[in-house]
């Protein structure tokens, strides 16, 4: 079935992914040509402000988008062109192959249907199974998300657990068909950080577990840091660099684009002096209905010429595994924190 | 494996003990006692109200009843025989506890006991209702659920312009027009009704054309409210999201996510909206002769008997409580957020 | 590092590298729509609204009572008549624009009074809460229960029908839909962090009320007040049609409506012509509600 892939082992590969959407008589460009490609088994961190296409680009891959959305480009999953399904050809895909986990778990399980219910949806909408059979399965798998008293909780309404448990049962709910492949959209934004510590390692760990890849979405670059293998870094909905994440952040780290090297400069370290004015990024994302010409990032970016602002820089792999588009990035081996 | 079954159902038969032992202890219901007894003094200005502002009207009751010709010595005489020549507070005194001993005494003009009287119209009023409400609803849901389905498309657009019409058209326009076009032109429905009589087929068909008049501006409020709440769901609500993601079909995420969802706010708009209805019978009533409460009102305020326009009032308002208490109390038996609070974890 | 020329044209003022994805052709049909949604009924009132209230001005046309017997029932498009007259000769469209005035004077000083007073009841009781809440909201309650219809009747039997006794009836059921529709909008937004900032910041009751409550709840207001303009209309039509409101030979819509459902078998035009003005006013109040809501994102 993955003869036509160049690359064995190659899981998603995405090329030139477009969404741009229809509304109040304006177009929203959100997604403006990503290109990427996960492996089996790799985790990969996406990493965005708010608007920059993250999220609407997963969301794309298996059609969740509303109805004023436009898609282009393609995203291929183990061979099969999944931009362009109809409806119908994309619900089998959906759970199957690639699940999703959403950020804000009160707010994405239905409240008038029970826990349980909502994990057997999952398995009955893909495997002809009773539902006595479903129920079991159900509850494996809320063992399996290492939820405490499962047969209890099964018959719970979400509002009757806590934050980390609903999401729990989101993670049941996204492998109860055994996907190839999760998509955690801000999975642990929305809980405390011991919960999201806790959340963040049973993802791993199902990971290994049962052979997935794992996409995660987030703006936290702590996360990407500690638990990612690739990262990719969206603005504008473009990406603006990608590399293995040891490479970004690990000891001498080569963060090259103007606007990661701004994100991370962006974090407060302890080793900083007192009293220094943290070097937040001014100026507000780019307004998606109306992009600048030039690189998205020109408007905010302290090292800005003018050819910058001219003309886009082209994402490419200036040194092998590490692409970035910045025509004039950091200088290589520049300290995290200076 | 079978202790899991056992368990199971055991839970089965005992679920309804279970259920009313979990509504009855719910906040729920503390709640809607808590509303019976605001609902208590609601009443009370209600029928105060009415009937300081019955009694405040110019014009003699007796006056009326007796006609132009009669002589002030008779009109006094009858006035002091129906206790009209009372002072005010002793009038509404002796009606009010005769209220709470549940007589709502006697009209004046034709001298039957205002409750016999009632009694008699009460269950017309309340057929006819019930006949508007239920096709009514039945029609709503299912034309909001096909609105829904292609929000913008023809459908969708189709009945938003009909029930922009069912808005827009006054209620005793509709009723002389469905008169017009089904009673006189095309001769199918009966244009005046009566009482019950031998045959209740045909009285059914007689209450159809007052039913569609009452009807159809209720469906275009109810569709409406429905179809909104319902695109409102699937386009804006993660859960309907979290659905499509899993793979489950589109009718199911139409149906069993989003519009199980919508459905609480339509049975609490019909609960508070029970009260407008109430109103508007009183109009359609006398244009179909339907022999019912409404019918009744406007001659007896026109008559200014004012213990029948009071019992009608009572009528009314406690209809209208009764409607708003409905309407809580279903969000408290349906929700289940409202139903089980929440467990220790 | 050196800049590397890029694969795309360097010239300012250059197209976008990547072409439009969504068509311009849809955008444009979406544009139009939503414009056409808004103008068309905004339009149509401000068209009725000169026929009525401009137009007897600008060009003569016949009273509208007292018309003579001799022109007595004149079908539509006679001479001098451009809808007719009536069985008693007075001329239909020159009774439609006095009329139509009726409905234009009534539903806004309505809907004006009721909102004013009924917006500060709902608001203080939503704001300030406590028993100031209770007593209002009761107060508000049995105004609701009551079946204002008696009131109207009663107010309008009592005293002498007029245009002046009409508002005042009607005025039965505006105050308390706006007071319970501020109310509730109220406490919605009373909840919103801005708000308690305000409070915390020292602002007084009344300063936050106007200056931060108020502006927050104007479009819900505004578009229920353009639905409650379309209620009181027909309300106001229902009361002359019963024979409670304007009094013939004064002409109004439901008066109209009324005088023709004797001969409506035979001279339908008595009943529909009236019928399909008042129609034509109230689907154009709530189209323009629509559009309103839509635009600004109103429930």
């Amino acid at each position: 079935m993955s003869d036509t892939l160049l690359d064995t082992g190659t899981l998603l590969k995405v090329a030139g992914l477009r969404v741009a959407f229809a509304l109040g008589g304006r177009q929203i460009h959100a997604v403006n040509g990503v290109s990427y490609s996960v492996a089996q088994r790799q985790t990969l961190a996406i990493i965005g402000e708010s608007g920059s296409g993250k999220t609407v680009s997963c969301r794309a891959l298996l059609g969740l988008l509303p109805s004023t959305a436009t898609v282009a480009g393609s995203a291929q999953f183990r061979g099969t062109e999944l931009i362009g399904l109809s409806d119908a050809q994309l619900r089998k895909h959906r759970g199957t192959d690639i699940a999703m986990v959403f950020q804000d778990p009160a707010r994405s399980l239905n409240p008038t249907m029970r826990v349980g219910a909502q994990i057997t949806e999952a398995i009955r909408t893909h495997r002809q199974l009773s539902k006595a059979e479903a129920r079991e399965q159900a509850i494996e798998l809320l063992r399996l998300v290492r939820m405490p008293a499962a047969e209890r909780r099964f018959h719970e309404y979400p509002h009757q657990l806590s934050g980390g448990m609903r999401q729990r049962v989101m993670i049941a709910i996204a492998l109860a068909c055994r996907p190839r492949l999760l998509i955690a959209d801000e999975a642990t934004t929305a809980l405390d950080v011991t919960t999201q510590a806790q959340i963040m390692e049973l993802l791993l760990d199902l990971q290994d577990q049962l052979g997935m890849s794992l996409i995660m979405i987030s703006h936290d670059l702590g996360l990407a840091a500690s638990y990612a293998d690739e990262v990719i870094v969206m603005y504008g909905g473009k990406v603006v660099e990608q590399a293995p994440s040891a490479k970004l952040f690990g000891v001498g780290g080569a963060v090259r684009m103007r606007y990661t090297r701004a994100l991370l400069d962006a974090i407060p370290h302890l080793e900083r002096p007192a009293h220094t004015l943290l070097p937040v990024v001014g100026g507000r994302p780019p307004d998606l209905s109306a992009l600048p010409e030039g690189c998205s990032f020109a408007p905010r970016c302290a090292h800005a010429r003018d050819d910058c602002r001219q003309a886009e820089p082209e994402l490419a792999e200036h040194v092998p595994g590490h692409r970035w588009a910045c025509w004039h990035p950091c200088e290589n081996g520049a300290a995290p924190h200076d | 494996m079978a202790l899991a079954d056992a368990a199971q159902h055991h839970r089965e038969p005992g679920a309804g003990a279970d259920l009313a032992r979990r509504v009855l202890g719910s906040p729920a219901l503390r709640l809607a006692g808590r509303r019976l007894l605001t609902a208590i003094p609601v009443l009370w200005g209600v029928t105060f109200l009415t009937y300081a502002i019955m009694s405040s009207l110019p014009g003699d009751t007796a006056q009326i009843i007796l006609g132009i010709n009669a002589t002030q010595g008779d009109i006094d005489k009858l006035n002091h025989k129906l206790g009209l020549d009372q002072p005010f507070w002793e009038r509404y005194w002796h009606w009010f506890s005769n209220l709470l001993h549940g007589n709502l005494g006697t009209s004046v003009i034709n001298n039957a006991s205002v409750n016999s009287d009632l009694g008699q119209r009460l269950p017309t009023t309340a057929v006819l209702v019930g006949y508007s409400l239920l096709v009514t609803l039945i029609l709503s849901v299912a034309v909001a659920v096909l609105a829904a389905r292609r929000p913008n498309g023809i459908f969708d657009r189709l009945s938003l312009g009909v029930s922009t019409l069912g808005l827009s058209i006054s209620p005793f326009v509709l009723a002389l027009l469905l008169q017009y076009i089904f009673g006189s032109q095309l001769r199918w429905l009966p244009v005046i009704s009566g009482s019950i009589g031998n045959n209740p087929g045909t009285w059914f068909k007689t209450l159809t054309l007052p039913a569609m008049a009452l009807g159809f501006g209720l469906f275009s409020v109810y569709t409406r409210l429905l179809r909104a709440d319902i695109v409102e769901q699937m386009q804006r609500e993660d859960y309907i999201v979290t659905a499509k993601a899993k793979g489950v079909a589109p009718h199911r995420v139409l149906l069993r996510h989003a519009t199980r969802n919508s459905l609480f706010g339509l049975i609490t708009l019909v609960g508070l909206n029970l009260g407008t209805l109430i109103g508007a019978v009183a109009i359609i009533e006398p244009l179909f002769s339907v022999p019912g409460i409404g019918a009744a009102l406007i001659d007896a305020i026109n008559v200014h008997d004012v213990p029948l326009v009071e019992g009608i009032v009572v009528v009314f308002a406690l209809v209208t409580v009764l409607g708003n208490l409905l309407a809580d109390l279903s969000y408290a038996v349906l929700d289940p957020r409202i139903r089980y609070g929440r467990s220790t974890s | 590092m050196a800049a590397q020329l890029p694969s795309a044209a360097m010239i300012p003022g250059a197209p976008p590298l990547l072409p439009p994805l969504v068509s311009s052709r849809r955008l444009r049909a979406q544009s139009l729509s939503r414009t056409l949604r808004l103008w068309v009924p905004a339009g149509l009132l401000i068209l009725l609204a000169g026929m009525c209230f401009l137009l007897p001005i600008i060009i003569t046309i016949p009273p509208p009572t007292g018309g003579s017997i001799l022109d007595a029932n004149a079908p539509l498009f006679s001479p001098g008549h451009i809808l007719g007259a009536d069985p008693v000769g007075n001329d239909v469209f020159s009774r439609i624009c006095y009329g139509g005035r009726i409905a234009f004077e009534v539903s806004l000083a309505v809907t004006a009074i009721g909102m004013a007073s009924g917006c500060l009841i709902g608001i203080t009781a939503g704001y300030f809460g406590g028993w100031v809440d209770t007593i209002l909201s009761r107060v508000l309650d049995v105004l609701i229960a009551f079946p204002a219809l008696v009131l109207t009747i009663a107010i309008a039997e009592g005293l002498q029908p007029s245009e002046f006794h009409t508002i005042l009836a009607l005025l039965v059921f505006s105050v308390p839909a706006f007071g319970r529709i501020s109310r509730a909008a109220t406490l919605a937004v009373r909840e919103l962090p801005f708000i308690l900032a305000a409070r915390l910041s020292g602002t007084g009751g009344w300063r936050v009320m106007v200056r931060h409550v108020v502006p927050n709840i104007v479009p819900s207001i505004a578009t229920f007040s353009l639905l409650g303009i379309g209620i009181v209309i027909i309300i106001e039509g229902a009361l002359d049609f019963l024979g409670y409101g304007i009094q013939p030979p004064a002409p109004s819509w439901g008066n109209m409506i009324a005088q023709g459902q004797t001969v409506m078998d035979v001279q339908p035009q008595y009943v529909l012509v009236p019928s399909l003005f008042l129609l034509a006013m109230v689907v154009a109040v709530n189209a323009l509600g629509d559009a309103l809501r839509e635009r600004w994102g109103v429930r």
